[in-house]
């Protein structure tokens, strides 16, 4: 149950909310999320990481990059009424679209990326 | 994305969750809620004003009893409610809240408190020798390992 609160509490925010929208679009890099949401590459990573932490989305590393997607095999059936639930609440909301609208312009490379594969 | 933002906010609480699974079940007062979790009147009452002024609730008030209900044709209900409803089925703190409710007793909140005060063995309010007080602190236990 702890899980389904801390889900909760991560959707609790504006930010992670709009990023989660991008990811149900398709899988994003760090550097994506930050040109289509217009943030920088902290507030990009700090708020991927709270969704991740809770168990929403799942990484991999590919190359220099690291994408995040969502965690849709790593789901129960309350998670995932629960991303149905966030879909259905983002729908026809114009922010959101303009998101995706910047998603499609973005391009896969970024300091945020870069800096993230030197570490 | 404010009306989403407002759900995920109301049931970022574990109390708020259970409140919201009771009324599933169906419609209660302020003291049956307070039976069934074993949690205050203000706590009780606290709670459900959130998830009331958020759009999950309906309020239907007569001389002795204000009872809450789920608001089936709310904004929330279709998609929200469903996670609440699929978390029941592999939650044992919801399942023994849906338990104590079948045991709770609409009898006001003046007389609840009193009881709470005395134990009446009957009710989840009273503490340590009630059983049903028993089980929930066991079932908290497990669930905190």
């Amino acid at each position: 149950m702890r899980d389904l609160v801390k889900a909760f509490k991560s959707l609790s925010d504006e930010t992670r909310l709009r990023i989660m929208n991008l990811l149900l679009e398709r899988e994003c890099c760090v550097c994506e999320v930050m040109q289509a949401l217009g943030i920088s590459q902290t507030r990009a990573s700090r708020n991927l990481n709270i969704l991740y932490e809770a168990g929403l989305l799942k990484q991999r590393k590919d190359g220099l990059w690291s994408l995040y997607s969502m965690n849709k095999e790593g789901m129960n059936e309350c998670f995932n009424a629960l991303i149905e639930a966030v879909r259905n609440g983002l729908e026809g909301n114009e922010v959101v679209a303009m998101d995706i609208e910047r998603l499609r312009k973005a391009e896969r490379v970024g300091p945020g990326c870069v800096s993230k594969s030197r570490r | 994305m404010s009306d989403l933002l407002k759900a995920t906010m109301a049931l970022m609480d574990f109390t708020r969750i259970r409140v919201l699974n009771l009324l599933l079940e169906r419609e209660c007062c302020v003291c049956e809620v307070m039976q069934s979790l074993d949690i205050t009147q203000s706590k009780a009452s606290h709670n459900l004003s959130i998830l009331y002024q958020v759009g999950f609730l309906k309020l239907m008030e007569n001389d002795l009893w204000s009872l809450y209900s789920v608001d089936r044709e709310g904004k929330y209900f279709d998609h929200m409610i469903k996670v609440v409803k699929k978390a029941q089925e592999d939650n044992k703190v919801l399942v023994s809240d849906i338990e104590r409710l079948k045991g709770a007793k609409r009898i006001g909140i003046e007389k609840v408190q009193k009881l709470a005060s005395q134990g009446c063995g009957f009710c989840a309010v009273c503490k340590p020798d009630c059983p049903q007080y028993k089980l929930r602190a066991e079932i908290e236990q497990g669930e905190r390992k």
